[in-house]
């Protein structure tokens, strides 16, 4: 069961359109971060069920958080949503904990799928 | 006098900052599928730049460096400018045994032509598949001019001047990588020109219209 997502990155608009990704009907309950180090904290604060991780970021990285949020739960559901694609970056972010990865720029249907993977996995 | 809001607003910046950051995405993870190097990316950059500030701007970001290498192509459809890829000189020496001419010992050729064939290699496939996907998530398609590279230029001397029209404000995106494995650190300009800023501030916005709620 998912309710409460956190989407943290530093682009305002990357944010705005991974949200408008995720379906309406659902209920879910927002939360939005704009740097790793941010997220990280807004994270302990809310614990979230689903957590969206952009990879490039100032302050404090994706991987990072990741990192930082798996160590403080190993049962966090991470899902990194990145435009850095090279096979070397996707690789470290499942290393990391990233339970799966959406490509920018996202869609209904990856992000859905996403959702519905970490849904598996509650 | 324009202001660099009436050109583009802060909104349309930061679109084009996120799709610019799409579009380095994909170049980096091209040049990493072609040679074996991880690219580390930084978060791009917009700025709004006179025509006359923008040599001294490109010079006082690489300033760092006594002299440049620069790979430079034009590209035009709906989206026109000009991209520059800027290198500290000596770089492309660096990343000569990544496409692995030294093991097939190209003995008869000059490092010097080697290193402008790398870094021409490089730029083309950093600089192509970057502007290359920006036109695609813009809707537009362009083509190429063939890359040009400079060695040893004076940092000031990194772009032409008089590349833009005079009194226009160039719309110039930067992004700073760095390979990972080789130590060399590089910077890409991508210089608009002012003919297609009225197709960009639209293309920006049909873009969003398929995020909006």
């Amino acid at each position: 069961m998912v309710s409460r997502i956190l989407l943290v990155d530093d682009s305002p608009i990357s944010r705005r359109m991974l949200k408008s990704c995720i379906p309406k009907d659902r209920g879910y309950e927002f939360f939005e971060a704009g740097d790793g180090q941010a997220g990280l904290e807004l994270w302990q604060e809310v614990r979230p069920d689903v957590t969206f991780m952009d990879l490039t970021m100032p302050v404090m990285d994706g991987l990072s958080a990741t990192r930082e949020i798996i160590r403080l739960d190993p049962q966090a559901r991470i899902i990194v949503c990145t435009a850095d694609i090279q096979v070397r970056s996707l690789e470290q972010a499942r290393e990391a904990g990233a339970l799966t990865v959406v490509r920018k720029p996202p869609s209904k249907e990856t992000v859905e799928d996403a959702i519905s993977f970490a849904e598996t996995r509650g | 006098m324009v202001t660099p809001e009436e050109i583009m607003t802060l909104e349309e910046q930061d679109i084009l900052q996120e799709i610019m950051n799409i579009a380095f995405g994909k170049a980096a993870a091209d040049l990493a599928e072609v040679i074996n190097i991880f690219v580390v990316l930084s978060v791009p950059n917009i700025q709004m730049i006179n025509a006359t500030e923008l040599p001294e701007y490109i010079g006082r970001e690489v300033a760092d460096y006594s002299s440049v290498s620069v790979v430079e192509q034009d590209y035009w459809g709906q989206f026109l400018g000009n991209a520059f890829l800027v290198f500290r000189d000596g770089a492309g020496k660096e990343l000569v045994s990544l496409f692995g001419c030294e093991e097939e010992g190209f003995a008869c050729e000059s490092l010097d032509m080697l290193e402008r064939e790398t870094l021409m290699e490089v730029g083309n496939i950093l600089i192509g598949a970057c502007v290359g996907k920006l036109a695609e998530l813009l809707g537009d398609a362009v083509s190429y001019s063939p890359p040009r590279v400079s060695t040893r230029m004076p940092p000031a001397e990194a772009i032409p001047a008089g590349l833009v029209v005079p009194e226009s404000t160039a719309i110039v995106l930067k992004t700073v990588f760095r390979f990972n494995e080789r130590d060399v650190e590089g910077f890409m300009f991508l210089v608009t020109n002012h003919a297609s800023n009225t197709w960009l501030k639209s293309a920006l916005a049909a873009f969003m219209e398929q995020y909006e709620q």
